[in-house]
């Protein structure tokens, strides 16, 4: 496979591939993003 | 608590690195340098990061038991050591949210684009969803409850999950194999072929990496929380006291 | 004009209550979601097409009003916090305006949990609508509308008995099940595509009097549950 057969919309099984991995990392990534923008809200312990 | 080493931050940062790093080499192995599969096509790649996420989903329930039975034993012994296990408990809880989701939903996608159904009641997806769904529960159950009792609440909970989990597996499976249906997959473990190992084994490194890491992102997050918290609450009562500090 | 500014201004408040917490639709989804999955369990779904889109509509209306009744109860004890009930009783506006407010709440809320458990539902029964879908657009807020007309009404009738979270459910039911036969009938017809489009609007229009005849009387009585003492 290559990156533009990656992105290739055309087939119902292209679109699949693509959603299932966009699906991933768009869960990691988000919850990553979301303890880290938590992280810098949170005041510290002690200092 | 003294100022976090410097160490330790540069070690987070590494490790987020590295999980990046064995993360990408496997999305190159999975996409480009694994040949396609002759039954599946393409769609067949999703094989690479839907597997090894639901193995990795089996992990963080036994993480959030063992949090949950160390915070019951430590709440009246060492009230300090409790709340680092219900950082522990919660943290594991909603990476396994968070992984089990995932594999709910690329499962989904790979399936009706495979075999045309979006979903089907066979032992796998069913012990997966029941699996959710108790975790997601128990993220409710923290939500609701009333401050002071739901760290204990959801500790409770938790080890009635993780007894759960197994039961739930075997009965669902003694359940469908009464009554046959159809399966997804057929068995996706039982038969990899020697090409296909590399992507998945780089694939299951790097997510057990990236879940390592952000559950003790999370766990250190829970922690700094908990900490403002006493900071917050020792204010107050200095405060109160009206002995100059 | 005015008694439609009051019963936006309820609307507003309880719209940013909820919004700050989420709590009653978070549990609302959640119990609608355990629903599905336990009749998913029961009835093997995938094996039996014909059978899960005869019983489909009747699962459907059954997890909307369990999940709702959950939702109902939490929206009236909100007011008791704070004696804001006394405050809403001595509130010049009139009190069908408290309760119209409060029911497009509930109503609000309860379409969002249709709008997100209709897919759930395709999806976790294989279900293949058979006649005109566009209609359960139009049988699904009749159906709502009823359900929670009614419910928000029971709930304040309830608000000082003892056992007030198992009283709803024991006055809602009865009273709802023409309403409730109405709603299962029709959208057992739209999906299974038995009934033919005459005996469907027939339905339809029983669900749109109901709603009609008991929104009037919701309306007219309220004052007299909000001041019963």
């Amino acid at each position: 496979m290559t990156w533009k057969s990656f992105f290739d919309t055309s087939t119902m099984a292209h679109r699949h591939l693509l959603a299932a991995y966009a699906v991933v990392l768009i869960v990691q990534g988000g919850y990553f993003g979301w303890i880290a923008w938590n992280w810098f809200r949170t005041k510290s312990g002690r200092y | 608590m003294e100022q976090r080493p410097p160490t330790l931050r540069s070690v987070a940062w590494l490790c987020l690195a590295i999980a990046v790093a064995v993360l990408v080499v496997g999305f190159r192995q999975a996409i480009f340098l694994t040949p396609t599969d002759a039954a599946q096509g393409d769609v067949g790649r999703i094989f690479y990061y839907h597997v090894p996420i639901a193995m990795l989903s089996l992990l963080f329930p036994y993480l959030n038991c063992a949090g949950s039975l160390a915070y019951l034993f430590w709440r009246s012994r060492d009230p300090l050591k409790a709340l680092t296990a219900d950082a522990f408990a919660l943290a594991s809880a909603e990476v396994a949210v968070v992984y089990s989701s995932i594999c709910l939903i690329t499962g989904m996608i790979w399936g009706r684009v495979a075999w045309n159904i979006w979903w089907t009641w066979d032992a796998r997806l069913t012990s997966m969803l029941l699996l959710w769904l108790l975790y997601v529960s128990y993220l409710m159950l923290r939500k609701f409850s009333a401050t002071g009792q739901s760290q204990t609440l959801a500790a409770v909970l938790g080890i009635f999950a993780a007894v759960d989990v197994p039961i739930v597996y075997m009965s669902i499976r003694w359940w469908r194999t009464q009554h046959p249906a159809p399966v997804f997959g057929g068995g996706a473990n039982s038969g990899m072929d020697k090409s296909m190992l590399p992507a998945f084994f780089w694939n299951l490194a790097g997510w057990a990496i990236w879940g390592v890491l952000i559950f003790l992102f999370r766990f250190a997050l829970e922690r700094r929380r908990q900490l403002a918290q006493q900071e917050a609450a020792l204010r107050a009562i200095e405060a109160s006291l009206e002995i100059p500090q | 004009m005015n008694y439609l500014r009051h019963i936006f201004d309820h609307l507003h408040k309880d719209l940013r209550l909820e919004w700050r917490s989420r709590d009653s639709i978070n549990g609302m989804l959640f119990f609608a979601l355990l629903v599905v999955v336990i009749f998913g369990l029961a009835f093997d779904p995938t094996s039996y097409p014909t059978t899960t889109r005869q019983i489909a509509g009747g699962i459907l209306w059954v997890a909307l009003l369990f999940a709702s009744i959950t939702a109902l109860n939490q929206s009236w004890t909100r007011e008791l916090r704070n004696q804001v009930l006394e405050a809403q009783r001595m509130a010049p506006s009139p009190a069908s305006a408290l309760f119209l407010g409060k029911v497009i709440s509930n109503m609000l809320f309860v379409l969002v949990v249709e709008i997100v458990l209709g897919p759930i539902f395709i999806v976790f029964f294989n279900l293949h609508v058979l006649g005109n879908i566009w209609l359960l657009i139009l049988i699904l807020p009749l159906g709502t509308w009823a359900l929670v007309v009614n419910g928000t009404f029971f709930a304040a009738l309830g608000l000082r008995a003892r056992n007030r979270e198992l009283l709803l459910p024991l006055l809602l039911l009865p009273i709802s099940l023409p309403a409730l036969l109405a709603m299962v009938q029709a959208t057992t017809g739209v999906l299974t595509a038995e009934l033919d489009p005459i005996q469907i609007n027939t339905w339809i229009k029983q669900l749109a009097g109901y709603d009609i005849i008991f929104t009037t009387i919701c309306v007219l009585l309220f004052e007299t549950v909000l001041n019963a003492e």
